[in-house]
């Protein structure tokens, strides 16, 4: 049956009127009343996260430079071009994943082993023991830098005085090449705390049955470890496998406050990250810097995606990914 | 629901209101003659800086990328501008005070987004070469103002004409270089001081009438420094005995002035630079590099980086280190205010000779300024006011001696005043006639990477016992030869 038509004035106090707007529904009222809220978050990405890196997109493209009196030109992929053949880049690529090769194990496995020995039921003081292991993490990290390096210092440090005391003379730690990246590594140890507790929740939120039945089956603690808790603990050690990889991109501030961004000993600690500041922040030349931060961005996202892939093949996750 | 929609637009709208508004920069503290000191700043925005405060003409002083940034410099520099503001009513002086560690920075990002200060300073050649071609040339002003010039020597008003025939800077401020020696250390050693004075051609001579009597040269501070090291068992640096690796007291150091091209000019001024640009490192840098090397890892009478570290990165003051290459401008720092660090254990000596000719590194601090200014008359009203009326209350707070000669004695009484022991300030004024010519910080195209070349050889001179500089130094010279390429004009 035709609906008739409603005019004059009935129309706008007739709310079925099939020619009006439908009215919208409580989900969409609720939606619209959300989208508001979020509203300073979207605006604060736009302002200083999307629109400043367009920005900076388009100065890759361009000679800018805080303090030229020249205007700023566009010189097309010129600044690509030379982040290819710059051997400052290659240098500091080179000595990132030097250290990756080393710090990015120490990350993973060094706060899982913690975790580990700290979901144990029969050891004593077994919360003190987190809470202690937790709390460097909350103090500056710049601090516990400055304070690594007097401990660290081969004339005056401690970590040396007790090596005398049985021997061995202690080396230079941050000045040798030998050992730099082992004592940085050694400093980022302070900072497990936030993965030692995420691997202690992802443990203890491993079925018991299972490792019951690992038992009753004849597993060792090893055989329980390999085949029960570490396939299970599977997206926890990527998620964090993931953080120490971005973390290692950045890695800036341990060098930046021990050498202020020199690179000592001999370039060794002169980290793409800390490449990238002196050409934005000391030469000024913002276009190259641009270029530098997409450059990292761009293989920040690819090693990060294969990772993604790669995780089909060793990554468990019990009840499917959401 | 429409009430609360309303109130997350308002809500919105303020954080991003908030969020657009002035600059406020924690570093920033920006002092009107009306609100003086840290206590009642008024920070004034981006966009009302330019704008004059009622009939008065603002101009804007930044300071930060030189001296300036500590409290009591600030005090009297705030005191400067409220003077100045209350001398007269056409300009306003509105100062910028920015943190050292932030201020090239600051600095910087005020220029790209065209809100350029007015006047920057004091700054040295150092900081001025990070933005070289930005500023105004004075003689134009000087002429048209009759600005009386003659209060300075000629030839320091000619040290800051630039290659192109401008004349960017007028002399305020000049720290000669010269030997700190710690009174105590050679007592103990059993030493005579360093001269006090300059020979004929400026050659001294040490030690007159005793075992050690000879020229006061490079060598000689070798000789004595090696005596003046000591390791933990008491053995000096000439005994065979000498534990290099547990070194308590050294002989020498460059004071903060170890940049290689700043120790290297001690041992005679040059230019890194050939005619046809490309990098040539003068051979008494050279020489010095390979000497200073030696006093570290060879001899071991001059701190290693970790040694520096160490002695808390201030050498001299620690008390540990017998002789100290440095400036006039180190009188900030031989003590604390609090005298829980007295001052009273050091003079003066003359800078030691190399193969006869002495050289003594010069800093010279001035006000410049920006060519961007819209106020360019206003502008050198105010660089005048500090030029002159105000230089001996910035001199003092500065630790700057001063370029007009008329001030200097109540500048030297002043520092009487914080070292009583009865320092010999006239090594100092001696030592300004041997000033580096070409100055170590003349520009060079790409002035911060050129630095940062040079830095990273200097770390490694301070940390490698083993560094090859005879390989080295080419390889320096092809990057810095790449540097001056890339940004020559």
């Amino acid at each position: 049956m035709a609906v008739p038509a409603i005019t004059g004035k009935g129309a706008a106090k007739h709310p079925a009127a099939p020619f009006l707007p439908a009215k919208k529904t409580l989900a969409q009222r609720r939606g619209r009343a959300g989208l508001w809220f979020v509203m300073p978050w979207i605006v604060g990405f736009l302002l200083w996260y999307a629109i400043p890196m367009m920005a900076s997109l388009w100065f890759s493209f361009t000679d800018f430079n805080l303090v030229s009196n020249e205007p700023t030109e566009f010189i097309g992929l010129d600044n690509w071009a030379k982040l290819f053949s710059d051997p400052e880049v290659r240098a500091s690529v080179l000595v990132t994943a030097r250290f990756g090769v080393i710090a990015l194990p120490v990350a993973v496995l060094f706060p899982m082993g913690l975790a580990y020995l700290l979901v144990k039921k029969n050891l004593k003081g077994r919360e003190t023991f987190r809470a202690l292991f937790f709390m460097p993490s909350i103090i500056p990290f710049v601090a516990a830098v400055l304070i690594f390096g007097g401990v660290m210092n081969s004339q005056i440090g401690w970590v040396n005085k007790i090596l005398e005391l049985v021997g061995i003379d202690g080396p230079r730690w941050f000045l040798d090449k030998t050992y730099v990246y082992p004592a940085l590594v050694f400093i980022g140890l302070w900072g497990v705390g936030n993965a030692m507790i995420i691997f202690i929740a992802s443990m203890n939120s491993v079925p018991s049955t299972l490792y019951d039945a690992a038992k009753i089956d004849g597993a060792s603690e090893w055989q329980s470890f390999r085949h029960v808790t570490l396939p299970l603990i599977s997206p926890i050690i990527f998620y964090n496998l993931v953080i120490a990889l971005i973390g290692l991109f950045n890695y800036f501030v341990v060098p930046f406050v021990l050498y202020n961004g020199s690179g000592d000993p001999g370039g060794a600690t002169n980290f793409y990250a800390l490449y990238f500041f002196r050409v934005g922040f000391q030469f000024f030349n913002m276009g190259y810097a641009a270029t530098l931060a997409w450059a990292l961005f761009v293989a920040a996202i690819a090693i990060t995606g294969l990772l993604f892939w790669s995780a089909k093949y060793w990554v468990h996750y019990e009840y499917g990914r959401s | 629901m429409k009430r609360w929609n309303s109130v997350a637009v308002v809500v919105a709208l303020m954080m991003v209101i908030a969020a657009c508004g002035g600059e406020t920069g924690s570093e920033t503290t920006t002092t009107t003659g009306d609100t003086v000191g840290t206590e009642a700043p008024t920070t004034t925005s981006g966009d009302t800086a330019e704008e004059p405060s009622g009939d008065r003409t603002q101009i804007r002083w930044f300071v930060g990328i030189g001296a300036g940034g500590q409290p009591e410099q600030a005090e009297a520099q705030n005191a400067v501008v409220e003077e100045f503001n209350a001398s007269q009513d056409e300009i306003e002086l509105v100062i910028e005070i920015v943190d050292n560690d932030v201020a090239y920075e600051t600095l910087a990002t005020q220029i790209a987004s065209n809100n350029p200060p007015d006047i920057i300073g004091p700054v040295g050649r150092d900081g001025s070469n990070a933005f070289s071609g930005l500023y105004l040339d004075l003689e134009p002003l000087v002429e048209s103002t009759g600005f009386d010039t003659s209060i300075w020597p000629e030839e320091t008003i000619e040290n800051f004409r630039e290659p192109d025939g401008t004349l960017p800077g007028l002399p305020f401020a000049s720290f000669p270089s010269f030997i700190f020696f710690n009174k105590a250390l050679f007592d103990e050693a059993g030493l005579p001081y360093p001269p006090q004075e300059y020979g004929p051609d400026g050659i001294s001579v040490y030690g007159e009438g005793t075992e050690y009597e000879g020229t006061w040269d490079f060598n000689k501070v070798a000789e004595i420094g090696a005596i003046l090291a000591v390791d933990a068992n008491g053995n000096d640096a000439t005994s065979p005995d000498f534990n290099g690796n547990n070194t308590t007291q050294w002989g020498f150091v460059w004071q903060w002035t170890d940049r290689l091209f700043q120790q290297g000019s001690f041992w005679g001024a040059g230019y890194p630079m050939a005619d046809d640009g490309t990098a040539d490192v003068p051979q008494t840098w050279e020489d010095e590099w390979k000497w200073y090397h030696d006093a570290v890892w060879g001899t071991g009478f001059a701190p290693g980086q970790e040694e520096l570290d160490a002695l808390g990165g201030n050498a001299f003051q620690s008390g540990a280190v017998a002789m100290a290459g440095t400036h006039l401008w180190y009188t900030c720092c031989v003590r604390d205010d609090a005298n829980n660090i007295p001052g009273d254990f050091f003079d003066l000596a003359v800078m030691p000779s190399n193969n006869g000719v002495v050289t003594t590194n010069m800093h010279a601090d001035t006000f410049r300024i920006l060519a961007s200014t819209k106020h360019p008359d206003e502008a050198f009203a105010v660089l005048s006011y500090l030029l002159t009326d105000a230089a001996l209350p910035l001199l003092t707070a500065y630790g700057a001696a001063p370029a007009d000669s008329t001030l200097t004695e109540d500048f030297f009484a002043s520092l009487d005043e914080r070292y009583p022991q009865g320092v010999n300030w006239q090594v100092a004024l001696d030592s300004a006639a041997y000033a580096d010519v070409p100055s170590h910080e003349q520009f060079l195209p790409g002035w911060e990477q050129y630095k940062e070349a040079m830095d990273t050889l200097q770390s490694g001179l301070l940390t490698d016992p083993g560094l090859d500089l005879d390989a080295a130094i080419p390889e320096l010279e092809a990057n810095l030869t790449a540097i001056f390429e890339e940004n020559a004009e």
